[in-house]
């Protein structure tokens, strides 16, 4: 089982990322939490949301959704710095990966707490 | 709660280093070492004489009866060294080990050694390290193992001391101990290119898997009574020993989160029942070489085997006198500035470095690679830390470092920024990297020393 | 304060550079809750040196629904009163976060400077190189300089530096609900902006209970009248200006929440681009963010197209002035054409109409949406409104939200922060409170 969301759907209100927070920290806190809203793009009006799995990070964004193992060969970047295959690549290193919410008796909180039904629990997974 | 500070408040715990919600994984079968040794740590600082074999210590294995002393711990960092000397703060923190100094390859060449029980390395790029400590380090570290010193190394710190006929290597052959993951050919790779083999001279060094395995003790000195424990491998040796090193323990399985970067019969053959873990002598001293990193935090047994050669094979006599450095204490309206100001640059970098975290950027620095996330975890390290330093009346920081803390501060900020502007306007950052690692290497040492200094001043 | 707190009230004085602290007293707390009672108290204790205050209420940065709201308290340069204007988006999180719970600043600063607010640290900064420039523009700077793209900024701009009393405390690139001109009392102080960013921690003193509640609540609000429902949009439909929904639809790109706030109470209009891209655009500025339906409402009514509008409006952000007197200026001289109406934003002066709406930003439509709350007088910026906007501000919550979830009661909030906190506050405290600031 994995989340899978729905970028669409999603009004980037940040309830997953303070729910997943409190699940790693019982406290709010966002720091820790594995489910992000990628929102840098404000201007543009371009968010969606980043969920960090033990060997992939799955990016919702709002034209579909993509799952990028961790570590997999990417082209080389417009910078010309090499992207190659490497176990060093870790994005979100520090944030501890889904784990569905192991533990807790809410079951995913993020499913729970999306107040538009943009995040689900799907078949699948690493 | 592990050790005897927990997370500080209103910092996520997830990042305090001792586990999740500060216990997780100090206990084995009913035993948090950490509190063990923190214990033993604090009443020794306070001046309690134990002695092998009391029953306050009764988690060391039995030995002669011989008085336990704090060890004054120097603990490399200088360059080549990456980020896991951090593991080693952690450990020392957690165990009360509060008596360390951060060394660079200046500080040994200069003779800091000699006031020193133990000296920790970590793990790094070895030739790097060798390189900065050259012919002067070399002898040095020589003579401190000889008179009595203890060398702890793990993975880059392991290989340090082995018998190498490189060029910067062969500075440091100490001991009669040979790498057993050294091929003629490179092997074919799995996964994960540029960390599983690395040139080394006309022969290729292979690191068959990373993450956790499974070891087994040779159940000797300080390793009895421990059996088969976890250790994470990111490089070290698997290594051939001659008579006259004792063999600790053995790499005995892999396990579920084993990863394997050569073939699995490849990796057997080159890991599983070679040695993992040695105890060497040299002249009055001894050597522990570990090829997994024994002190990463989420490995409490092998955190406890460190800390139980430490107390096993650390220098006989008390050497006395002080790092060498003068020291100043700072209260009141001086300490809080400095606190303060630190703070200030610690926040305004990590932020940026946070901001970094998705970037997908890496660097290159020697043969090791380094990604934006590395940049926190060295910001991390100290972040968790200040709280103590603000609470703290005083602290205990030696000239130079009040000098140069500050400014090294801002430094790490100004680069930090440029990375991210350099980075948003698509601009390569290769160039600025290798200052930027170097700047945040050289912060982190200056607060985690005063951090422990002002420890000691609290004990 | 230990808990859903920082523990800290911060006191600036741009005047002589000093920044002090104090600790949040739980006896204040005991007396005064949190968020408006909370900066209403501050403002008069510094009431001699024309203090602005910020706060967040104790549900703020909170898994509670509509836990969005941080709070601006000063004199308003239009009624010459105290009144308070709120801070959405993710400002008021972020503000939360910051590791203050309340930040007042006092005196004029000798040159341009804005404050950075991060982590428990707060730094006056040279403002010089954005002093002049306009509130997207010293946005971006901040960000860039600082180096992190989710700095929330309160920016003023050339309308505030000039001393209108129009001048808005815009937000990152947006209007917000400050109708009360509290961008001049930014001008008049050389404070060009509050950049935020915190990446703290708040203890909850009974977590599971708190966050049990919160779970529940969101169930109940789930099933609420508003859901299915989103965006300016729809607001507009609950205000009975079904027209209105149809003539802005056309421009929709995508609707947004503010922090932890079920409904998204604002909607992103693309004026340069197709509403229907999905990807991210080349365009760097292709439209605008509504976060004030009242105010394009205002343009509809005089007489402007939804895109000339949105031009308008993200003018009106730019520059730093309140759409919603801008409208109205556009209402009574018949000006219909963006170009002029831009043109004419440096010299609009005089009076704009302020219903009667306490000290309350009208920024919030003033009646019930989508439900009907259980009150006998909810005329438009009645009894009502006021008390249900007094309640939002205390207690941190989104303010149009709490005008459309009559779930969350006086009562369930007061429960919620006694389980945060562990403190006995009662609905006799909480009428005081509000009786205090609706005064
Ligand atoms: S399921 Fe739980 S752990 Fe996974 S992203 Fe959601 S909140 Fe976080
Ligand atoms: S809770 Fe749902 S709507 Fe809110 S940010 Fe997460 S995915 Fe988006």
């Amino acid at each position: 089982m994995r989340i899978d969301v729905d970028a669409l759907k999603c009004i980037g209100c940040m309830a997953c990322e303070m729910a997943c927070g409190y699940h790693r920290d019982d406290a709010f806190a966002l720091l820790a939490s594995c489910i992000v809203v990628y929102r840098a793009r404000e201007k543009k009006d371009y968010f969606g949301v980043v969920i960090k799995e033990e060997e992939s990070l799955t990016i919702a964004r709002p034209e579909g959704l993509e799952i990028k193992r961790i570590g997999v060969a990417e082209e080389p970047g417009s910078t010309g710095q090499k992207k190659e295959a490497d176990a060093s690549a870790k994005p979100m290193l520090l944030r501890e990966p889904c784990d569905l919410c192991d533990g807790m008796k809410y079951g995913p909180m993020c499913v729970k707490i999306c107040p538009v039904n943009a995040i689900s629990l799907v078949e699948g997974g690493e | 709660m592990c050790a005897a500070s927990g997370p500080p408040s209103r910092f996520s715990r997830k990042f305090w280093p001792f586990g999740d919600r500060g216990a997780t994984g100090c206990h084995n079968n009913g035993i948090n070492f950490y509190n063990f040794y923190a214990s033993i740590n604090q009443k020794l600082a306070r001046g309690a004489e134990i002695l092998y074999g009391d029953e306050e210590a009764s988690l060391l294995p039995p030995a002669r009866p011989c008085p336990l002393r704090v060890p004054r711990i120097g603990l490399y960092a200088g360059s080549g060294t990456s980020h896991s000397w951090l593991w080693f703060v952690d450990l020392f923190d957690r165990m009360f080990f509060h008596d360390v100094v951060f060394l660079d390859e200046d500080m040994v060449k200069n003779g800091v050694l000699k006031n020193l029980d133990v000296f920790a390395m970590s793990g790094g790029d070895t030739i790097r390290i060798a390189e900065g400590l050259g012919a002067e380090g070399a002898y040095e570290l020589e003579r401190f193992i000889g008179e009595g010193g203890l060398y702890v190394g793990s993975c880059a710190g392991a290989y340090l001391p082995l018998k190498s006929s490189k060029q910067h290597l062969d500075r440091f052959n100490f001991v009669d101990i040979k790498i057993a993951n050294i091929s003629k050919t490179a092997p074919t790779v799995k996964q994960l290119g540029r960390k599983a083999t690395t040139a080394y001279g006309c022969d290729y060094v292979y690191h068959p898997v990373r993450e956790e395995v499974r070891l087994r003790s040779t159940e000797k000195g300080p390793f009895s009574g421990v059996g088969s424990f976890l250790a994470p491998l990111y490089g070290g040796p698997s290594m051939v020993t001659g008579n006259a090193s004792e063999i600790m323990a053995q790499y005995d399985a892999f396990t579920k989160k084993t990863l394997f970067l050569v073939d699995e019969t490849l990796a057997e053959k080159t890991l599983i029942g070679n040695v993992a873990a040695v105890r060497s002598e040299l002249g009055n001293g001894v050597l522990y070489l570990f090829g997994p990193h024994f002190e990463h935090p989420h490995f409490p047994i092998a955190n406890h085997l460190v800390a139980n050669a430490i107390f096993w094979d650390m220098k006989k006599s008390s050497v006395g006198g002080t790092s060498g450095m003068s020291e100043i204490v700072l209260d009141g309206a001086a300490k809080r500035k400095l606190v303060r100001d630190i703070k200030r640059e610690i926040s305004n970098a990590r932020i940026v470095s946070v901001g970094l975290e998705a970037a997908s950027v890496r660097w290159t620095i020697g043969c090791k690679i380094y990604e934006p996330e590395k940049i926190r975890v060295f910001l991390e390290a100290i972040w968790k830390r200040l709280g103590r330093l603000e609470q703290s009346p005083r602290i205990q920081i030696s000239n130079q470092t009040l000098e140069e803390m500050t400014p090294s501060a801002c430094e790490v900020t100004r680069i930090l920024r440029e990375v991210k502007s350099r980075i948003d306007d698509r601009l390569e950052t290769q160039g600025i990297a290798p200052h930027l690692f170097d700047s945040l290497r050289r912060l982190t040492m200056f607060c985690l020393q005063t951090y422990f200094n002002s420890l000691l001043l609290d004990n | 304060m230990d808990y859903l707190s920082s523990n800290k009230i911060l006191i600036v004085n741009l005047e002589s550079g000093e920044i002090t602290e104090d600790e949040l007293d739980d006896e204040l707390v005991s007396h005064r809750i949190g968020g408006v009672g909370i900066t209403s108290s501050l403002y008069e204790t510094y009431k001699d040196k024309d203090p602005i205050v910020l706060g967040t209420g104790l549900l703020t940065g909170s898994l509670f629904p509509g836990s969005a709201l941080g709070i601006i308290s000063a004199k308003s340069a239009k009624t010459g009163e105290v009144a308070h204007s709120p801070l959405t988006l993710k400002a008021g999180m972020e503000l939360k976060y910051t590791g203050f719970d309340y930040v007042v600043v006092l005196g004029k600063a000798v040159k341009p400077v804005f404050l950075w607010l991060h982590d428990g640290v707060a730094d006056i900064q040279d403002a010089s190189e954005i002093w002049g420039s306009d509130v997207w523009k010293a946005s971006d700077h901040i960000r860039r300089s600082m180096g992190d793209d989710l700095i929330q900024t309160l920016v003023v701009g050339p309308a505030a530096e000039s001393g209108s009393e129009l001048a808005q405390v815009c937000i990152n690139y947006w209007g917000s609900g400050d109708c009360w001109g509290f961008g001049k009392s930014f001008g008049e102080k050389n404070l060009k902006a509050i950049a935020l960013r915190g990446m703290g921690l708040l203890e909850i003193s009974e977590p599971e209970d708190f966050v049990d509640q919160c779970f529940e609540l969101f169930e109940k609000i789930k099933k609420g009248s508003f859901m299915g429902k989103t965006g300016i949009q729809d607001i507009f439909s609950a205000m009975g200006e079904n027209d209105a929904t149809e003539w802005i639809l056309p421009l929709v790109h995508r609707n947004s929440a503010c922090y932890n706030t079920p409904y998204a109470t604002n909607t992103f209009l693309y004026l340069s681009e197709d509403p229907k891209t999905l990807t991210e655009p080349d365009e760097p500025e292709p439209g605008f963010l509504v976060t004030d339906p009242c105010a394009l409402l205002g343009f509809k009514r005089a007489g402007l197209s939804a895109k000339d509008a949105g031009s308008v409006m993200k003018a009106c952000a730019k520059y730093g002035i309140n759409p919603l007197a801008v409208a109205e200026f556009c209402v009574k001289s018949g000006e219909k054409d963006p170009e002029n109406i831009e043109k004419s934003l440096k010299d609009l002066e005089g009076p704009v109409s302020v219903p009667d709406c306490g000290r309350f930003s009208y920024w919030a439509p003033g009646k019930p949406l989508f439900s009907n709350f259980d009150a006998s007088d909810t005329s438009e910026y009645g009894a009502w409104w006021k008390r249900r906007q007094a309640v939002a501000y205390i207690f941190g919550i989104h303010p149009i939200f709490a005008n459309m979830a009559p779930e969350l009661s006086e009562e369930l909030m007061l429960e919620m922060v006694n389980k945060g906190t562990g403190l006995e506050l009662n609905q006799d405290i909480l009428d005081k409170v509000i009786e205090d600031v609706c005064s």
